[in-house]
């Protein structure tokens, strides 16, 4: 963290000394944390917040959205790729419990937030006010922090630990509910902001003992088939280049969570594959063969591990890990490494021996070809009637030449995008994993966008994900974001329909939609579109969209009853994988 | 079924205990008592709480999860031999005109309880011990007379290492409470 204090650009001379409000002085505070973009939605209890953000559009660049979750997934889109909290600002009630479902999301997916949120005046709390909701209670559970503010007072100082919380260690959600009458009401003294450096009771470790790096370089040096395992954890310590690096000293294979992906260059030779229920063949079943896991910023997600109590019994665990409370919490570790992946990996590098496993990185490949041969080759053939989702996908990474931000939504399209996507670029994946929240993708595509503008966002959204958060399409319009997006429609809830029918005996119950005119809709936003349904026009289509300039929403009509493979089914070991 | 002692310190900040107990309502573990107060240190809240538990494992896990929370400083789970503990229980006793007289000496003597408060036609008495020390004491009162009410405390609990506070919490952090 920055230690500097940041003088406010107000007059704080004696003589001329003015007060701020408390809703001045949380602009200056934000302006302080180099916030330059609020994701939000005004009313009521946030009005006076409001009032003064009008006199700060030149610093603040605030984005109206169009529904509060669009809000949230939008922050955490743009927090994703600026590697900082992402701004949310709505109202009380209503207003913060539609930020709920972000919230979650953002926890397990370690995503860094600042909800600032309106709360009644103070002494309207707890009377069953208008718009009044116990934010607090109802976000504590979900939230890394919260905190509700009172008096003008409290601001800068609230606000500076709201941001060190949220970006620190392993980073979340964090939410500030601040009442009108705080925001109203003048600083009894002059205002001054400094940014938290530290707080007694939380003081993340960055930097791991060296005795647990040793006990872990012990391990790696003795392994004959070590696996590196690598999580969202290496992407928010922005240690892709480290662990390439180790990787590369050690001969190591490394394969990589779903939030993991794009951490390494899919066509690194290392690289071999992904982890998972919809995961790849090989990464998953080579599981059950290596000798030392070597596990970076992850948590053993029962999608990863399948049945947990079956899962890498033959190995040693070395599970580095920026949170303590994840280490034994699912995977009993051998050598936990508490630190930041960076340094871990940092300290590590010095101490491992350069090696070569290429027998053992050979069995990856003999995986690959059943995987090749039973599932890619036939997804991608296109002898189906209708085109397949993965045909989409594979035709997109060779037209952005892997380059692209790939925003999913949560479903089987999720999945295929993960499957046949090549990533190239490191940070190339936004999704929501551990909360799995569908209508993610909409939103959370326009902050990537507006996080990282030089780069090109696709969306890709299932039909179904699609209608849970479409009015966002007006957000994505109105401040000219040149989102493309793709619907992959199959006219069903795609990945419940897979599970009624592989686990269901085909009895599908309400998976089936009668979908509206997606086009006509986009269109009706003043957004352009087009639909492709034949395969001969999938190509010449996804050029028209790459190169459209502006938004674009492209509607695929896509094989119905496609499913997904690889599949580890619930609860089983994930040797149990099915490719069919 | 095991019990353990968990023992938090935190700052003292409005609905800390709200997100304490969240922790274990998730993982479904009852509390069986909890006891909060300020410790000698001015800012800092001492959390006592009683579970009982099958798995040494999950209660660790809990410890961390717990450890996890912002304001939290620091989280101590412990077996009952590896503490001083004790609560403390109050006995209503019925004594109307004509019933049997209460045998302060036995109370006094034997069970080390006292009678705090003499009313008309009941007396308080106040004990403190374990929670078999309370039991047994309940099983012989009720004997003796009608007990119109009961409560007991919850436990305190104080670690027998050698250790102050300050050890495990150093002295450079204790001077932004002080």
């Amino acid at each position: 963290m920055e230690t500097a204090s940041v003088t406010p650009d107000i007059d704080t001379t004696p003589e001329t000394v003015q007060l701020l409000s408390g809703a001045q002085a949380l602009m200056h505070s934000l302006v302080a944390e180099q916030v330059d973009t609020i994701f939000g939605y005004p009313g009521g209890a946030i009005m006076p917040v409001y009032d003064a953000l009008y006199d700060f559009q030149d610093r603040i660049n605030h984005i109206l959205v169009r529904h509060e979750q669009g809000a949230g997934h939008a922050a955490q889109g743009y927090a994703r790729m600026q590697g900082r909290a992402g701004v949310c600002l709505v109202t009380s009630g209503p207003g913060a419990t539609n930020l709920v479902t972000p919230i979650a999301d953002a926890l397990i997916d370690s995503t860094p937030l600042v909800c600032i949120v309106g709360q009644v005046g103070k002494k309207l709390l707890g009377t069953d006010a208008f718009q009044e909701a116990d934010v607090m209670g109802v976000t504590m559970p979900i939230t890394k922090w919260n905190y509700q503010i009172t008096t003008a007072d409290e601001v800068p100082e609230i606000i500076a630990r709201a941001f060190y919380i949220a970006q620190s260690g392993r980073p979340g959600p964090v939410l500030i509910d601040i009442t009108k009458s705080a925001q109203l009401e003048l600083m009894t003294q002059p205002y001054s902001y400094e940014r938290c450096r530290t707080i007694i009771s939380y003081r993340p470790r960055m930097v791991p003992k060296p005795e647990q790096v040793e006990a872990a370089a012990k391990l790696i040096n003795g392994a004959k088939r070590p696996y590196i395992l690598a999580g969202h954890g290496v992407q928010l310590a922005k240690a892709e280049d480290e662990l390439r690096q180790f990787a590369e000293k050690t001969g190591i294979p490394v394969a990589t969570t779903l939030l993991g992906q794009s951490t390494i260059s899919t066509d690194h030779p290392l690289y071999v594959g992904w982890l998972g229920m919809h995961g790849n063949y090989g990464p998953n079943v080579l599981t059950d063969e290596a000798d030392v896991i070597i596990a970076i910023g992850m948590r053993f997600d029962d999608r990863v591990t399948g049945d947990a109590s079956k899962y890498i019994r033959q190995a040693k665990v070395i599970h580095i890990e920026i949170d303590p409370s994840e280490i034994d919490k699912i995977i009993k570790a051998d050598a936990p490494v508490v630190g930041d992946a960076k340094e871990a990996l940092r300290a590590l590098l010095k101490l491992v021996h350069p090696n070569d496993h290429t027998v053992w990185r050979n069995e990856f490949r003999k995986y690959d070809v059943i995987e090749n041969e039973t599932i890619t080759v036939p997804s991608l053939s296109g002898d189906s009637e209708k085109i397949q989702m993965g045909e989409v996908i594979d035709l997109l990474s060779k037209k952005t030449n892997g380059e692209a931000v790939l925003v999913t939504d949560v479903g089987q399209h999720q999945m295929m995008a993960s499957r046949y996507y090549q990533f190239r670029r490191p940070n190339s994946l936004v999704t929501s994993g551990g909360m799995g929240t569908m209508g993610f993708a909409l939103p959370a595509a326009f902050g990537t966008k507006v996080g990282a503008p030089d780069r090109t966002v696709v969306a890709i959204i299932g039909d179904g994900c699609f209608q849970m958060t479409l009015q966002e399409l007006g957000t994505i319009v109105q401040n000219k974001q040149p989102v493309k997006a793709i619907i992959l429609n199959n006219n069903f809830l795609g990945m419940v329909r897979q599970w009624q029918q592989l686990f269901h005996e085909r009895r599908y119950s309400f998976v089936e939609l009668q979908n509206p005119d997606f086009i006509t809709i986009a269109k009706g936003f003043g957004m352009d579109g087009h639909t492709c349904s034949e395969r001969e026009t999938l190509s010449e289509s996804l050029d028209r969209m790459l190169a459209h300039d502006g938004p674009y929403l492209l509607e695929v009509i896509v094989e119905k009853e496609e499913n997904v493979f690889p599949m580890v089914p619930a609860g089983t070991s994930v040797s149990q994988i099915r490719l069919a | 079924m095991t019990t353990y002692t968990i023992c938090v310190f935190t700052s003292n900040t409005i609905g800390l205990l709200n997100r304490i107990t969240i922790i274990f309502t998730r993982r479904r573990i009852n509390i069986e008592s909890l006891t909060v107060s300020e410790t000698e240190r001015k800012g800092v809240s001492r959390f006592t709480i009683v579970i009982k538990h099958e798995s040494r494992e999950e209660v660790e896990k809990l410890v961390r999860q717990i450890r996890k929370i912002v304001e939290v400083m620091a989280v101590f789970g412990y077996l009952n031999d590896e503490i001083v503990y004790n609560e403390i229980a109050m006995f209503k006793i019925s004594t109307p005109l004509g019933a049997k007289p209460l045998d302060v000496e036995t109370i006094n003597s034997k069970y080390k309880a006292w009678v705090v408060y003499w009313g008309l036609d009941y007396v308080v008495v106040e004990k403190t011990g374990t929670e078999t020390d309370i039991f047994d004491f309940f099983a012989y009162i009720r004997q003796q007379h009608d007990i119109l009410e009961f409560v007991r405390s919850g436990r305190v609990a104080v670690g027998k290492t050698e250790q102050g506070l300050v050890e495990y919490l150093p002295e450079a952090e204790w001077a932004y409470y002080l």
